[in-house]
């Protein structure tokens, strides 16, 4: 199997700042703000749409608008481009309910490159962890932010 | 928004290669800017034409968290009873506020040990082209 060459930039980069926490926000939970997502984004669902439902519960998708307070380390260096959303994935792990309050705990989870005929981009994944008041782990949310880098030279 | 006739309500109901019935999302300014009031994203990008055109834009453009939100619908109406596990969406290309799409998925994996099924799921315009595109892994009863 060929070995993934990383560069050495990149790799500095990622010795540095991978997996270390650099945000942690408190989120209260309201029901109904999640149901309207839930409605506008399709879901028929009663369980997602309707407070009233014995298993109401936010659609796994949901934890995506819940924004930390910033998105990359403080010390991170600019990467010299525009970082532009890429994607969104989320691992769901447990349900979140009407008025928990959830702590969100963010750190980068990883740092890679792609390259094309218009340059390197650079690809920096934000995870945030998130933990009901039990401490249960009910979900990640990963946030991947894409850099086109700036020709050198 | 066309309505879909759920199908699934355990694995043994899936086949791999399988399609959902395909899903038109409301992709309307009345529905961004909903969106925009009760969860966020309430800004001219994404709820106002002409705003969304000061900065560039062709027009207003539907928030990538409300998309992703379409592909998890689109799960829960094929399958009621299916958790899902992940979900990853890819932002290509803008999904144009007022302009048609539709979303059409299909199973590409089926693991009957683990009761889970994978799903790709691609979110085009009236032109074909591929705005969003997401795999989602769903786990459904046996």
């Amino acid at each position: 199997m060929a070995e993934e060459t990383v560069d050495q930039d990149i790799q500095d980069l990622r010795d540095q700042f991978l997996n270390r926490e650099f945000d942690e926000v408190t989120f209260e939970i309201d029901g109904t703000r999640f149901a309207e997502y839930a409605k506008v984004c399709g879901e028929t669902a009663t369980k997602f749409t309707d407070p009233g439902d014995p298993d109401f519960q936010a659609p796994p998708t949901f934890v995506s608008t819940l924004v930390g307070g910033r998105s990359m380390p403080p010390d991170f260096p600019n990467l010299g481009g525009m970082g532009m959303d890429a994607g969104k994935l989320v691992e769901w792990k447990a349900p979140v309910r009407d008025q928990a309050t959830l702590t969100g705990r963010s750190h980068l989870h990883d740092i890679y490159t792609k390259t094309g005929r218009s340059g390197r981009m650079v690809f920096l994944v934000t995870r945030m962890e998130l933990y009901d008041s039990d401490g249960t782990h009910v979900a990640n949310a990963d946030t991947r932010t894409v850099i086109r880098e700036r020709p050198r030279g | 928004m066309a309505e879909s006739i759920p199908t699934v309500t355990a694995i043994a109901d899936v086949e791999f290669g399988g399609e959902l019935p395909a899903f038109t999302p409301d992709t309307s300014i009345d529905a961004t800017r909903r969106f925009g009031q009760h969860v966020g994203w309430n800004t001219p990008r994404f709820t106002d034409h002409d705003g969304a055109r000061k900065e560039g834009l062709p027009g207003a453009i539907v928030p990538g968290v409300m998309s992703q939100g379409f592909l998890g619908a689109m799960i829960h109406r094929w399958a009621p009873t299916a958790e899902i596990i992940t979900i990853d969406t890819v932002f290509r290309a803008p999904v144009l506020v007022d302009q048609p799409h539709k979303i059409t998925g299909v199973v590409t994996d089926i693991d009957e040990d683990e009761l889970t099924v994978e799903i790709d799921l691609t979110v085009t315009n009236e032109a074909g082209e591929t705005r969003v595109f997401g795999t989602a892994t769903a786990r459904l009863p046996s």
